[in-house]
Parts: C-alpha cells; sequence; structure tokens
C-alpha cells in the first residue's frame, strides 16, 4: 500500500510542485503587495473604494457584464434549441460553426471587430446606404463596442451548456404534458424551462465570470470610455507602477468571482464538473 | 413542443442562423483586409494584392515573433503535456476530498481572471529575472494550458477499465509495463488532442505574453497588439490571417484524432 | 479419466479484509487442493469476489496469511503470484489482436518469439480459437470473447486460475454449454481453480466443492452432497436447492440427533440435528420438497393441498397445513392429485433435519462485492 501512495505521489507530485511555484506562490507574492502600504494594511482597498474614478471602473465591469450574461441567455436560446434538433450533415455545420470560434484568437477576432465597426468600416457605410443612419455611428471605443466584441466571444461559452440540458430532455415528457391538456407556454414554463436551467444557470455563470475578468475586448473595442477593473489593474501596473493598488484590485477581481462561483454553486443546479465518475 | 407551431419553428431557424452567422463570418472579415492594396485597410479591399504578406516576410520583427510563439508554445506544451498527463493518471488513484481538492487545484488556472494570473507572473518574474524571456512565457503558458491536458486526459482515462490494468498485472506485468502497454495506447488521442490544445491556448495568449514580453522575445500576438495600438497597417491582417490558418489546421487535427477516439467502442 | 494434476495448493489462514469500519471478510481459513475445482458461491455482497481479489493479489489483507503452493504470497503483489484471472466483462485488452491479448502475459515473461508463438497457438486451438489470432477483440461475440480471456488467463500455465463470475454477461442457453466445456477443460488440464458464482446451478456442474458465503464469511465448505443432505445452518439449506424451513424450539439434544417442539405441526418430534443446533438457540426444521410423502391416512401431519403444478414427470404442490403454514412438495406426476384435497404429510426418518437459524449478517454496502 505504502508503494501505491509513493507511486500516486510521484504521479501528482510535478504537477502539484510546478503549479504551486508557478501559480499559487506567485499570487500569494501579488496579495501580499496589496497589504505594504505605508498608511496601513487596508489603505490601499480604501483607495480603490473612496476614488470616485475607481467605483465608476467598477460599476461599468459590472453592467457590461450582467448586459453581456443577459444578451448571451437570449441569443443561445434559439441556436441551442435548433441544434437539440437537428441531426447529420447540418446538425455538424451548425455545431462547427459554434466550436469554429472556440480556435480563433481573441485577439485577431477583437480586431477583426475594429474593422467592421470602424468609423468608416463596412457596417457604418451599410447603415448610411440603407439609409438607417445619416452620419456614421459611433460602434468603436465605448461600452457598444465592447459589448459586441464580448458576446461574440463568449456565446459559445452560453450555447453549449444550454444545448447540452435541451438535448438530454426526454422528448415524451413534452409530449406526456401535451397529452395531459398543457398549452404550448405551460408546457414550456413547468417542463421544459425547468429541465433547461442546470445548463442555462451553468453557462450564464461561466459567461459572468469570464466577463468580470476580460481584458483584451475592453481595452481594444472600449479603450478609454469604457474602462474595467482588469484594464485599470493593468494600468497600475504598466502605467503607474502602482503594484499594492494592482494587487489590491486583482485580489478585490478574485475575490467576487469566488464569491459568485460558491454562490451560484450552492444556490443553482449547475452540472458537476467533468471529473464526476 | 414536438409540434412547435410553424412561425415559431421557422423564426427559432432564423434567429439561428443569423446568431451563427454573427459568430463565424466577422472572424473572416481579415482575410480580405489582408489582401489590401493600399497601405490602411479597406473592407472590402477596392484593389486587392499579396504585398503585405511579402512585408510580413520581410520585416524581421515580424518574422522574429512567429518564431519566438512558436518556441514558447513547442515549450509550453511539453510541460503542460507531461505534467497534465502524469497528474490526471494520478488524479485516478485518489478518493473523494483529496480528488475534489487537488482537481481543483488543478483547474484554477481556467477560474483565476488571465489578468490576475498575468500580473502575478509578471511580477515574480521580475524577481528571479524569468521576465522578457521565452522561458518565462512557456511557462506561464503551461500554467494556463495544464488544466486543458488534465480535462483532456481525464476522459480518455476514463475509458480505461480498471479490469485490463488488474488483467496485466495478473499476467505478470509491473506498473510501468502496464503504463506502456496499456493504459497508454488508450489515452494517446487524449494526449494528443490535449496537446493540440495546450500548443493553440499558448499560441493565441495575449494578456500574459503582453506582461512579460522583452524586446527580443515578443510573440506574434504582442507584436500583433503592439501594431493595433500604433495603426491599422494590412500587415496586421496578414499577422491575424496566419493565426486563422494555423488554428484551422489545428482544429482540423483535433478532429480527426477525436474520431479516431471515438472508433474503438465496445 | 484420471485427471492431470497441475496446479498449486492454494492455503487462507486467518485471511480477513476492513475497508474503513466495513468488514468485507471476517478472518477465514480456506484449504484448496492441487488441482481441485472450488466455488465460491453466495449473493452479492457476502465477500466472495472479495476473497478472491485477495487471493488474485489485487487487494492486501488486512490481516492473516495466503500460501500458494510453498509459497508465502500474503504481501507479494500480483505480478510475482503467477495467477490466471478471467474476469466478469473479460477485460481483454481493445487496442490488441485476439493473439496479442493472449501473448501478452507470455511477452512480458520475456520468452522467445517462437515459443510464444507456439504456445498461442496451442491454446488458440484448445480453446476452439484457431484462425482468431489476427482478428482484433472486439469484433468477437460474447462467448468467444470469454474464450479468449480464458486462453489469456491458462496460456502462462497458472498456479491457481480465478474466475470471477465469468459466465456472467452471457444468455442462459449460451452458459449452459460453456459451463460444460468449462468442466470439460478442467479435466483435461486439472489447474487448481476458484470460481466465482451466484449461481448455484452453475456451482452444482462445475465444483469439487463448493463454499457457500453470506456475510463476509464462508458458512459451509464442502461437496454439493455435504451441503444438501447435510447443511450446516439455515442459510445454506436456503441457498441451496428448495427447501421448506420451518421455525422450532429445540428441547434438547444428543448425538447428533434433537428432540424439537414444531410449532406448525404441533408436535414435538425426534431429527437429525446439524452441529451447532443447541437448546434454547434458534433453529429450524429442513424438509426438502422432493422428500415429503403425501398419504390419506396415518399419523402424518394433516394439510390441504392448495395448488397443483404440473411439470410433466413432476409435479410441484403447494399444502396448507391447518396452522396456516405452508409448505412446497414434489412428487412424481400423479393425476389423481387435486387441489382442495385433504392429505397427510410425512418423512422418511433422515430426511427431516434440524439446523441452527443463524441469520446472515447484515452487509452494509456492495463494496464488498465490487
Amino acid at each position: 500500500m505504502a508503494r501505491r501512495h509513493l507511486e500516486t505521489a510521484c504521479l501528482l507530485g510535478p504537477a502539484l510542485v510546478v503549479l504551486a511555484l508557478l501559480f499559487v506562490v506567485p499570487l500569494g507574492r501579488l496579495f501580499s503587495l496589496a497589504f505594504t502600504d505605508p498608511a496601513g494594511p487596508f489603505a490601499t482597498f480604501g483607495v480603490l473604494a473612496d476614488s470616485a474614478v475607481y467605483r465608476q471602473v467598477m460599476w461599468n465591469t459590472f453592467v457590461v457584464a450582467v448586459m453581456v450574461t443577459a444578451l448571451c441567455v437570449l441569443l443561445a436560446w434559439p441556436v441551442a434549441y435548433v441544434l437539440s434538433r437537428l441531426e447529420g450533415v447540418w446538425f455538424g455545420l451548425a455545431l462547427y460553426g459554434v466550436l469554429f470560434p472556440f480556435w480563433i484568437s481573441v485577439l485577431v477576432r477583437t480586431f477583426s471587430w475594429m474593422l467592421l465597426l470602424e468609423r468608416n468600416g463596412p457596417i457604418n457605410r451599410l447603415l448610411m446606404a440603407t439609409g438607417i443612419t445619416e452620419a456614421p455611428l459611433a460602434l468603436l471605443f465605448n461600452n457598444v463596442g465592447v459589448l459586441v466584441g464580448m458576446i461574440h466571444v463568449l456565446l459559445p461559452y452560453m450555447i453549449l451548456p444550454l444545448y447540452g440540458a435541451m438535448v438530454r430532455i426526454d422528448r415524451r415528457l413534452l409530449l406526456a404534458s401535451d397529452g395531459l391538456g398543457a398549452g404550448l407556454i405551460d408546457t414550456f414554463r413547468r417542463i421544459y424551462l425547468p429541465l433547461c436551467l442546470p445548463g442555462l444557470a451553468g453557462g450564464a455563470t461561466f459567461v459572468f465570470l469570464l466577463s468580470l475578468g476580460f481584458f483584451i475586448t475592453p481595452a481594444l473595442l472600449g479603450g478609454s470610455n469604457a474602462i474595467t477593473l482588469s484594464m485599470l489593474i493593468a494600468s497600475f501596473v504598466n502605467d503607474r507602477l502602482a503594484w499594492s493598488l494592482a494587487a489590491a484590485g486583482s485580489l478585490a477581481l478574485l475575490a467576487i468571482v469566488l464569491v459568485l462561483m460558491a454562490l451560484t454553486a450552492r444556490l443553482l443546479p449547475i452540472e458537476r464538473g467533468l471529473f464526476a465518475r | 413542443m414536438n409540434r412547435l407551431p410553424l412561425v415559431l419553428r421557422i423564426s427559432a431557424n432564423a434567429g439561428a442562423s443569423l446568431v451563427l452567422a454573427f459568430l463565424v463570418l466577422p472572424i473572416l472579415a481579415v482575410v480580405p483586409a489582408s489582401f489590401n492594396k493600399a497601405s490602411f485597410i479597406y473592407l472590402p479591399p477596392r484593389a486587392w494584392s499579396g504585398v503585405w504578406y511579402e512585408r510580413f516576410l520581410a520585416d524581421p520583427e515580424w518574422r522574429t515573433s512567429l518564431v519566438n510563439s512558436v518556441e514558447v508554445a513547442t515549450l509550453a506544451t511539453i510541460i503542460a503535456v507531461a505534467l497534465g498527463t502524469l497528474a490526471a493518471i494520478g488524479l485516478r488513484r485518489i478518493d473523494g476530498r483529496w480528488r475534489t481538492l487537488v482537481t481543483g487545484l488543478f483547474l484554477a488556472p481556467m477560474i483565476v481572471p488571465v489578468i490576475v494570473t498575468a500580473v502575478a507572473l509578471y511580477r515574480s518574474a521580475l524577481d528571479v529575472g524569468l521576465s522578457g524571456t521565452i522561458l518565462g512565457m512557456s511557462l506561464g503558458h503551461a500554467i494556463l494550458a495544464l488544466p486543458f491536458v488534465v480535462i483532456n486526459v481525464g476522459i480518455a482515462l476514463r475509458a480505461v477499465d480498471d479490469n485490463w490494468l488488474r488483467a496485466a498485472a495478473g499476467l505478470g506485468a509491473g506498473p510501468w509495463r502496464i503504463f506502456r502497454t496499456v493504459t497508454l495506447p488508450n489515452i494517446t488521442p487524449g494526449i494528443v488532442g490535449g496537446a493540440i490544445f495546450a500548443f493553440i491556448t499558448s499560441f493565441d495568449e495575449v494578456i500574459i505574453a503582453v506582461f512579460m514580453a522583452g524586446y527580443a522575445s515578443k510573440t506574434l500576438p504582442v507584436k500583433i497588439w503592439e501594431s493595433i495600438r500604433l495603426e491599422f497597417t494590412p500587415v496586421i491582417a496578414v499577422a491575424a490571417t496566419v493565426m486563422i490558418a494555423l488554428a484551422i489546421v489545428l482544429f482540423a487535427l483535433a478532429q480527426i484524432f477525436s474520431r479516431k477516439t471515438g472508433s474503438p467502442s465496445r | 479419466m484420471t485427471p492431470i494434476q497441475s496446479g498449486q495448493s492454494l492455503r487462507l489462514a486467518g485471511v480477513s479484509k476492513t475497508y474503513g469500519g466495513f468488514r468485507a471478510l471476517e478472518p477465514t481459513d480456506l484449504d484448496v487442493k492441487a488441482g481441485e475445482f472450488l466455488t465460491l458461491l453466495g449473493p452479492s455482497g457476502s465477500g466472495k469476489t472479495t476473497l478472491l481479489n485477495l487471493t488474485a493479489g489485487y487487494v492486501e489483507p488486512t490481516a492473516g496469511e495466503i500460501r500458494i503452493g510453498a509459497r508465502d504470497v500474503t504481501h507479494m503483489p500480483a505480478r510475482h503470484r503467477n495467477i490466471g484471472m478471467v474476469f466478469q466483462n473479460y477485460a481483454l485488452f481493445p487496442h490488441m489482436s485476439v493473439g496479442e491479448n493472449v501473448a501478452y502475459g507470455l511477452s512480458v515473461r520475456r520468452l522467445p518469439k517462437p515459443e510464444i508463438a507456439r504456445r498461442v497457438g496451442e491454446i488458440l486451438a484448445l480453446m476452439r480459437l484457431d484462425g482468431f489470432a489476427d482478428r482484433p477483440v472486439q469484433q468477437l461475440s460474447g462467448g468467444q470473447q470469454q474464450r479468449v480471456a480464458l486462453a489469456r488467463a491458462l496460456v502462462i500455465e497458472p498456479d491457481v486460475l480465478l474466475m470471477d463470475e465469468p459466465l456472467g454477461a452471457l444468455d442462459k442457453q449460451l452458459r449452459r454449454s460453456v459451463q460444460l466445456e468449462l468442466r470439460r477443460l478442467h479435466q483435461k488440464l486439472g489447474r487448481t481453480t476458484i470460481y466465482v458464482t451466484h449461481d448455484q446451478e452453475e456451482a452444482l456442474v462445475l465444483s469439487d466443492r463448493i463454499a457457500v458465503m453470506d456475510g463476509g464469511r464462508i458458512q459451509q465448505l464442502g461437496t454439493v452432497d455435504d451441503l444438501y443432505d447435510r447443511p450446516l445452518n439455515a442459510f445454506v439449506a436456503g441457498f441451496i436447492g428448495e427447501s421448506n424451513l420451518l421455525p422450532v424450539r429445540v428441547l434438547s439434544t444428543s448425538g447428533g440427533q434433537a428432540s424439537v417442539d414444531v410449532e406448525a405441526f404441533r408436535r414435538t418430534i425426534a431429527v437429525d440435528a446439524a452441529p451447532g443446533t443447541a437448546t434454547g438457540e434458534p433453529a429450524r426444521l429442513l424438509i426438502r420438497p422432493e422428500h415429503i410423502e403425501l398419504g390419506l391416512g396415518g399419523d402424518g401431519v394433516a394439510a390441504e393441498i392448495v395448488e397443483v403444478i404440473y411439470l410433466g414427470e413432476l409435479t410441484q404442490l403447494t399444502l396448507r397445513l391447518d396452522g396456516g403454514e405452508t409448505l412446497a412438495a414434489r412428487q412424481i406426476t400423479d393425476r389423481t392429485l387435486r387441489a382442495g384435497a385433504r392429505v397427510h404429510v410425512s418423512w422418511k426418518p433422515g430426511h427431516a433435519r434440524a439446523v441452527p437459524h443463524s441469520p446472515s449478517k447484515p452487509t452494509k454496502t456492495e463494496k464488498a462485492d465490487a
């Protein structure tokens, strides 16, 4: 038995050591910087909380995350439903449509949107040519651009779990509800929706948490008009060398993410992970 | 719901088609952009040319960044695959609380916002002199890629029956031989899938790379990131197209391998 | 035909296994003679698979000693024990052909290639699998896979052959013919074999001796005759064959006989008693259905026939005693027996037997058998 434990330790050991040295320790060292301000151990958090600018940044981060999540839920619905009904070639095609963006760099996709949303870009020209608008709209360097870009990146994270939930619904349940005299709306509200809920909740949580920490897309599409927490952290490090503020911001971001994860894991029937036996 | 009214069915299909178009088509906009003749990007191009591809290949900075990216991604993949495969096998041998805890730790790099990981790594890299090195970036990327390998190999391992291992032991094989002759052949597709995922994760990664890159160790995404902030030249679109092409190749490879995994079903 | 003896003896002394707080196997002694075919028979969770895994070396005992021949293998890993194991799901390596599966144990032993090829060829021929060497194992039927698993275990000439419900995945028809084939094979090869099953018919067809297990212990070890005619307790009596088991009060015992008060009969009778039957301890009266004799008069116990099922040569009857208890009886078919008839039930001396009740220990989980 002792030998078996030794083998297991040898298998897990290398990854655990590397993870500790390159992940846990650096995070710990960074977070410890948050408490090193000469004005007192919690002074940096005070600075973050008191400044109207920083509060605005946090609020904006939150608003963007909520909007991205809400819009992703809305847009994911028809795709997940159609995916769950399709078969054969069409199914494969639609599934690749969802999976393909996963494989393309977020940077490349964001760059693509910069080209499309530009003041003189194809979308503005199309809008003007069709007479929807007189002058070009400001689609870039504000929250509109950020929303479009982030939804584009995060939508598959919403579609896949929702599809997973829908495809597992036994169609006979719907027929049974039908047979018991329930109308379309009743069947949806009382049978279909509750059964979709685990996937919906899992996807929405994932999208929300990812949006909170998003960096590339808001940095490029939002610019200085739509600053998010992650951009603030980067600017503390790069522009101001304010490590203790960066550390406090990072700690706050991670704490929010972890608290939300713990809450949703407790409150919502999210799918248990990949490692369930 | 089996007989959704026609109106709803049509609108569901139309909605799904529009959303799918929204997901796929914008990505492809960089491809025509890279064939602009002008020195600025105009979509669709008024005149076509491959001149920016020549520029991309002729410019030592772009060329170096591509080479750096390949180096970083290769190194990160090797590290992540080696550690992740062992870890996934080890995970199967522990139970209960420990298993949950260790699994959580292995997946943590997926959960912690990358900006936080990047800043933390950058700070420590500055202290130990790894900042600005290829190795520093590779190690950072290996951490991000590790969960993908652990997951992929973990899934492949679930198809390995404990009784195969017992049978091999009963026939006289030692642990290493059992691993080599029974476990490994059955999880190879999972390892390859994890490796492809690890490679693309590193190759595409921007945030850690932006923090860690030195003047001589910029990766392709870092070079793109910096160029976007200077000016929109079609060279960026060329670089982006190169990244898309690589992603498509790797995606196709992964599909082929996942199909192979599917075949030995009983 | 005299069986060739080509296995080793197996001895377990005081072997037990505890998982956490759960005792999967109580301290157990077991002696298996070289060349013997011994079956571990019991319901799931009875400890039979634990016993098998301990023997194979997949599980280390909490206490006790295990010997194969003269070797102490108690703490020896499975790979050094020279055992052959056949799993319920066969556990064939899916990425190897039939030939590669069978050759595995030989190539692990670093035998020269020509010898491996010769021995694989021989065993495949013996198992009627000639020409299958290059087939992928996944293309085989269940019965063929079972034979490959057996060939793989036998080709290494194991000291002990272990089989864990090897016919469990086969359909009933096939199971019957494979049973006969296994029997023939054992007679030919004479390998010491430990066979785990929960199917008593299978145990009866195959075994030299059977160990009936329940609640993590061997309840009785013996030949089929021992178990059937002289069960040690009510569990064994109920598990092997069909039986009527009536609650009794033991009044006295002496020299293999007991005087018991049978409430269902409302009388006290003298019967053979299993060792362990004791005054004041709960006990049962065992009468096999085929040993019940029916008469129209005499001093038998009065009963009414409530159900008659013709099974061809035999007829199965359900009798209701005046106290309300029912008895199962089996008779040579006699068309005059009708439901509603009054009869008198009797039995030959020696066909009724008092056995201790010995409630089997409830097992907490299925872990023992998993």
